[in-house]
């Protein structure tokens, strides 16, 4: 009981942060956006069609931008760990009785919550680009972009619960989670890419993840939605274990 | 039971590339429903004891037998554990969930705690626009919602001018007698440990003396003299002069303290030029023999 009233409290208390924050939200989007722009601006003409014919690279590459916009938000999720705990409000929540995984599933749950948000108002841009946007589409869009969502909590809660600095910590995921989603199929479609990236873009549970959105958003490629959402739920189920065994498990340390 | 008690406590930190530091060394101690002050220069071993009660820090021996669990534990930090960006009532209904208070029980100690510290006008006003005093005032009250049988104090007043410190300890002090709990503070302030009702003198990670402020005092008996020395070649000079006299002089920097002082000590300094002052010793005598030359007066 005590670790549900105290999720539920430290939930709130992050969404409560997030809308007196509004500048956090604006970059969280307008970053993507921005390479959105560039990208399709750059190769659309070049690239053409993509997806065997089924899409082209203006909408294609949506998807992508909605992760990357969960991505950058799972960042600020994960990092606010650091400062909770240096010197925030985490150190009180550290010496009380609630158990270690309220905090971790609070920063996971609400942090996925305020990601999710604002990547739907990327994925609103579909409809706008011709493609259609179906409210089962939708819903299996946010579904996958969840699974990335909670998994890069997850794993951003564990990594800012060892690297003591937000230098460090932003050090180590920009050199783990750009290449991650640079490999993805975010920009490209996985089929199309040389053998070599073909290799490292199938062990890289994000391309699962996208393999996923897209076959809900109705741009599917020749990945298999089953193993693609697999994926994608295990990803996010491991992601939720690592965060918070690592919270519960460090909370006493010497 | 005591509500604090730890026994034979041994602390070491182990970091790779620097040589391990004993923060805690066979450190025993209790207190019951009594405000118990730590004294103690930096690295002393004072946050590592608070660290082990709050169970925050495993020790590497010995064991903390009292508190048993976090439920009846508060701590107020160096810095306001409040989270800026809510406002004062919503930081206490956080505190309150952390401890598994209902909602209804959290508004009625939420109400009760903002009177008695005196800041229930400013209790809907986000914690960044509240002045370092307030915000102290605020973090106590956070402290205060689990109605906690043990509380441990961390410096809560570093910081504060003078005004906001002494607001900051009325309310404490009013508070604690109506809760009737067990302080546990540590501070470098003199004046602070003189509120309490005992006080332990800590030294790389040892208790060097536990009592009360006045029997601690009176362990230098009615008066000290205190020399401060203009050279520092005339600090040799001057204890063995007091030493022909039969005084023993505690030397720091360029201070001599010496306990059990008579009167007529005044007339036959053998330096014109050093200060001299007779009084009766203060707490900040105490702890300078204690902790620095970490001589038994």
């Amino acid at each position: 009981m005590i670790g549900l009233r105290a999720m539920s409290a430290l939930s709130k208390r992050e969404l409560i942060r997030q809308m007196r924050q509004p500048s956090r939200i604006i970059a969280s989007i307008a970053t993507p956006l921005l390479i959105w722009l560039f990208i399709v601006g750059g190769f659309s003409k070049a690239v053409g069609d993509v997806a065997g014919g089924q899409s082209n690279l203006t909408a294609y590459t949506i998807p992508g931008m909605a992760s990357l916009t969960v991505m950058f938000a799972s960042i600020f999720a994960s990092i606010s760990l650091i400062q909770d705990r240096q010197d925030g409000v985490l150190r009180a929540a550290l010496v009380s009785p609630a158990p270690g995984w309220s905090i971790a599933l609070s920063k996971i749950g609400a942090g996925s919550l305020i990601a999710l948000i604002q990547a739907m108002v990327v994925l609103l841009t579909l409809p706008l680009l011709g493609h259609e946007l179906t409210l089962v589409g939708a819903l299996g869009a946010i579904a996958a972009l969840a699974c990335i969502s909670i998994a890069l909590i997850g794993l951003g809660l564990a990594l800012a619960w060892i690297v003591d600095s937000t230098q460090g910590f932003h050090g180590v995921m920009n050199a783990v989670l750009m290449p991650m989603w640079l490999v993805s199929g975010a920009v490209f479609p996985v089929e199309d890419a040389a053998g070599w990236l073909r290799v490292i873009t199938l062990v890289n549970p994000l391309t699962w993840a996208h393999a996923a959105m897209r076959d809900a958003l109705g741009m599917s490629d020749q990945m298999s939605p089953a193993i693609a959402w697999s994926v994608s739920i295990g990803f996010a189920l491991f992601g939720i274990l690592l965060g918070a065994w690592t919270i519960s498990r460090s909370r006493q340390t010497s | 039971m005591s509500a604090i008690e730890v026994r034979d406590l041994r602390v070491v930190y182990r970091r790779k590339g620097e040589p391990d530091r004993v923060a805690l060394d066979g450190f025993s101690l209790s207190a019951d429903r009594e405000m118990l002050a730590m004294l103690g220069p930096n690295g002393s071993g004072k946050s590592t004891l608070m660290g082990v009660i709050s169970q925050t820090i495993r020790p590497e021996s010995g064991a903390l037998i009292s508190p048993t669990s976090r439920a009846g534990l508060s701590v107020v930090f160096q810095t306001p554990a409040l989270d800026v960006l809510l406002t004062v009532r919503e930081n206490l209904q956080l505190a309150g969930a952390m401890h598994g208070l209902d909602r209804a029980t959290t508004k009625g100690r939420i109400d009760s705690v903002v009177a008695e510290l005196g800041i229930a006008d400013r209790i809907g006003e986000q914690v960044r626009h509240l002045s370092g005093g307030l915000a102290r005032r605020a973090d106590l009250a956070r402290a205060l919602i689990p109605h906690p049988s043990v509380l441990l104090l961390d410096e809560p007043t570093t910081g504060l001018d003078i005004d906001a410190r002494r607001s900051f300890w009325d309310s404490m002090l009013r508070v604690r007698q109506s809760l009737g709990m067990t302080v546990l503070l540590a501070t470098h302030l003199i004046d602070e440990a003189e509120r309490a009702d005992r006080v332990v003198m800590m030294r790389e990670g040892h208790s060097v003396c536990i009592d009360t402020p006045k029997a601690l005092r009176s362990t230098l008996g009615e008066r000290v003299l205190r020399i401060v020395a203009q050279e520092e070649s005339d600090i040799d000079r001057l204890a063995s002069w007091l030493q022909t006299e039969g005084f023993q002089a505690h030397r720091i920097d360029r201070l001599l303290i010496v306990p059990h002082a008579r009167a007529d000590l005044l007339e036959g300094c053998p330096i014109p030029s050093a200060s001299l002052t007779l009084a009766p010793p203060t707490l900040e005598d105490v702890y300078s023999i204690r902790t620095q030359t970490g001589v038994n007066p």
